[in-house]
């Protein structure tokens, strides 16, 4: 009798793992947008090309290991170009969904690319990987399907300059400072948390300028003056890396020396700015470590030597630059990987539970991946750091704040 | 017959019906709903630009205004989406009036003050000083009406409207006199047309319609920035449309949001590199051997096209 049930259980087990395999499909499709042209290429496409090369790197290694199938699938990335217009980035994540039926869909870079996906993969109830959407208002409790990748969400993010300003500013004669924004989503939410953070810190802190301004402004001469005028201790500056290459070589220009002067995109985008502002308009900014700068520990994935090295191999004519971005796309792909790994199947909120239980837990090359609980990132936070000029008049980086990350002592005030 | 009679029964009522039973057969529905969008924004071109010659490269202020005004309804006074959408309208119809000294340019003058007033409505919405009223840059997330269905519905009842405007232009002793002004304003005001009305009821008729569009738009997206709604993408695809087709006809805009606007999502979704290309190729074509539009391929052999 018990021979007879061993049999059957045998076959059982045998016809179940055939059944399995049978039902795997061919590959598994990833469905995404990027922007070629327009006012989102130069943020898209580094997001975009680490994306493609995870998934060209995966495939050269027969796939990824999916477990709800137990065995190793190819990925096929399905990307369409929205030009980085927003009514047909709308129309193309409907098309992913609803006739490429990919398995996961990924949203394009940067949050006004994100936000018409917001929407729709709630409606057809798809598990959204934001890359870089950093927009609060995408992550709320009633709205379970998305999960925010590669950059910490805006709220946190300028967590480490605000308690640089509001901790060790006082001891370095930091008294006044002025902040100066571009009105969009993601540098307006950056400004708004960091004078919050400055203020509930009770610091002596005073804020003697505080200013919006469109995001196509291109000519800062006036409002620098007017900066100036207010004479700050340090000037906090929140803008796109056109705003910031407007606005550093505006600085240049006009001859002002800002004692502490920091700007976003002179560390996440280093090459792009060295090339239009040079390394002399750079010195002694502070600004953002990228994880590119950093060697964080990993336990998945290619560390940052390892990367580059794959990066360069693969865009060697250098028309992509390499800097946060592309660290945040492979960081995406490198989720999606894990995700795959440990989900017990495709459906979608079984995906989300796959996401949320490597919260804390995956450590890549763009730090620890931890989510709060409605999907924002909380994890992998930008130290504060101030760029240098090594022996060769090459850009370094020095890591300021935290002290427990810290590479270096603060120069202030500028020389 | 009346024409116009003929005109709704043979232009407008297929158009919605096709619209209408579309989404049962083909699944990607935000394509269909921009498809109808195209539609209203490029007649709404067609009513100030066909019949009184004023080229409104800043439209999107009107459909930006009308989507914030969805939004602030629906956010701050809870009040239900079509509603809503009636006050996208109404906004869009206040903001018109607010620009109606822009009528007193014309040409490239006036193209140029609308698109600056439309980058203005831009950033007073965005101000952060704004923040409790529009969420200033912050963007907006109204998931508490997100009805693609009903939204869907509430755009082809707007679209209905403009295209039922456009049929009333098109046979109204009143459309008749909007293109004497177009063509002649010192004769068409000799004739005894008052010139100013006539225009400022094309632009505040012409502003509803984008302002009603934005509404429905906001409905549907739910999620969005300034940066979206006021994009300068929706004016110029709008007058591209429009005059692609062929304007002061009914089918004119028509047919150039169905050609244009599937050609560019075709070439989008199969060959992207090569759309701008060909995209850009079919508009110099357009410019240089078909200056009035597709529709006067008919119109060069005496056939009439409504």
């Amino acid at each position: 009798m018990l021979k007879i049930t061993g049999a059957v259980l045998a076959a059982g087990l045998a016809l179940g793992t055939q059944a399995l395999a049978a039902d795997a499909p061919a590959e598994i499709k990833i469905g995404t947008l990027y922007a070629s042209s327009g006012r989102f290429a130069s943020i898209s496409m580094p997001v975009h090309s680490a994306l493609k090369l995870w998934a060209e790197q995966k495939n050269a290694e027969g796939g990824v290991f999916v477990k709800a199938f137990d065995k190793k699938i190819p990925v096929k990335l399905v990307a369409y170009d929205d030009q980085s217009n927003t009514a047909t980035a709308s129309t193309l994540y409907n098309q992913l969904i609803t006739q490429d039926k990919v398995d996961l869909l990924v949203a394009d870079s940067g949050s006004v690319l994100t936000a018409p996906a917001v929407a729709i993969a709630r409606d057809h109830k798809m598990f959204l990987f934001d890359q870089t959407g950093t927009g609060a208002s995408f992550f709320s409790k009633d709205n379970p399907y998305i999960a925010l990748m590669a950059d910490p969400v805006s709220t946190v993010w300028p967590k480490p300059v605000a308690d640089f300003v509001s901790q060790d500013g006082p001891g370095l004669g930091i008294k006044k400072i002025a902040i100066l924004y571009s009105t969009n989503e993601f540098t307006g939410t950056q400004a708004n948390a960091f004078r919050k953070f400055v203020k509930d810190s009770g610091a002596p802190i005073e804020i003697v300028y505080d200013q919006g301004i469109p995001t196509e402004t291109t000519n800062y001469t006036v409002i620098i003056n007017n900066i100036a005028n207010t004479q700050p201790d340090a000037v906090i500056h929140f803008g796109y890396a056109p705003n910031d290459i407007a606005f550093l070589r505006n600085v240049a220009d006009v001859g002002v020396n800002f004692k502490m002067l920091f700007s976003i995109y002179a560390g996440l985008e280093t090459e792009l700015l060295e090339k239009n502002v040079g390394e002399k308009g750079l010195e002694y900014v502070y600004t953002y470590v990228p994880p590119s700068e950093l060697e964080y520990p990993v336990n998945f994935g290619m560390d940052m030597k390892a990367y580059k090295a794959a990066w360069d191999k693969k865009y060697s004519d250098g028309k992509v630059e390499f800097g946060f971005n592309a660290v945040a796309g492979y960081t995406t792909g490198l989720v999606i990987e894990k995700t795959l790994s440990v989900a017990t199947s495709l459906d979608q909120m079984e995906l989300r539970r796959a996401v949320f239980s490597l919260s804390g837990e995956l450590k890549t090359l763009d730090g620890t991946f931890a989510l709060d609980e409605m999907g924002g990132q909380i994890g992998e936070l930008t130290p504060l750091g101030q760029l240098r000029l090594d022996d060769h008049g090459h850009i370094k980086f020095v890591s300021i704040y935290p002290h427990e990350t810290a590479t270096g002592k603060p120069v202030y005030p500028r020389p | 017959m009346p024409s116009a009679f003929k005109h709704a029964l043979f232009i407008v009522l297929p158009l919605i019906a096709v619209f209408a039973v579309l989404p049962s057969f083909y699944q990607n529905h935000l394509l269909l709903f921009n498809f109808v969008i195209f539609l209203i924004l490029a007649q709404g071109v067609n009513i100030i630009y066909g019949f009184t010659g004023y080229l409104p490269f800043g439209y999107v202020g009107f459909f930006g205004a009308g989507a914030y005004g969805f939004a602030i309804l629906v956010m701050h006074y809870q009040a239900p989406a079509p509603l809503a959408v009636l006050a996208g309208g109404v906004i869009g119809v206040a903001l018109g009036l607010l620009l109606t000294p822009l009528l007193r340019l014309s040409g490239a003058y006036f193209a140029i003050a609308n698109l600056a007033a439309s980058l203005a409505v831009l950033h007073f919405v965005a101000n952060p000083a704004l923040e409790n009223i529009t969420r200033g840059p912050y963007g907006v997330s109204l998931t508490g009406t997100f009805n693609p269905t009903l939204a869907y519905n509430a755009a082809l009842v707007v679209l209905t409207l403009t295209l039922g405007a456009v049929v009333y232009l098109k046979n109204s002793r009143f459309g008749l006199a909007l293109q004497a002004v177009r063509e002649d304003a010192v004769s068409a005001s000799m004739a005894g047309v008052d010139v100013v009305w006539m225009r400022v009821i094309a632009w505040l008729a012409s502003a509803l319609v984008a302002g009603l569009a934005g509404g429905v738009y906001a409905w549907y997206v739910s999620v969005f920035y300034p940066d979206n709604v006021f994009s300068g993408d929706f004016s110029i695809f709008a007058i591209v449309f429009a005059l692609f087709g062929g304007v002061a006809t009914i089918t004119g805009p028509i047919v150039g949001v169905i050609i244009l606007y599937g050609i560019y999502n075709l070439i989008g979704f199969t060959t992207p590199q090569y759309f701008q290309l060909i995209y850009g190729l079919l508009i110099m074509g357009l410019v240089l051997f078909l200056p009035a539009g597709l529709v006067s391929l008919a119109t060069r052999r005496g056939w009439h096209v409504p």
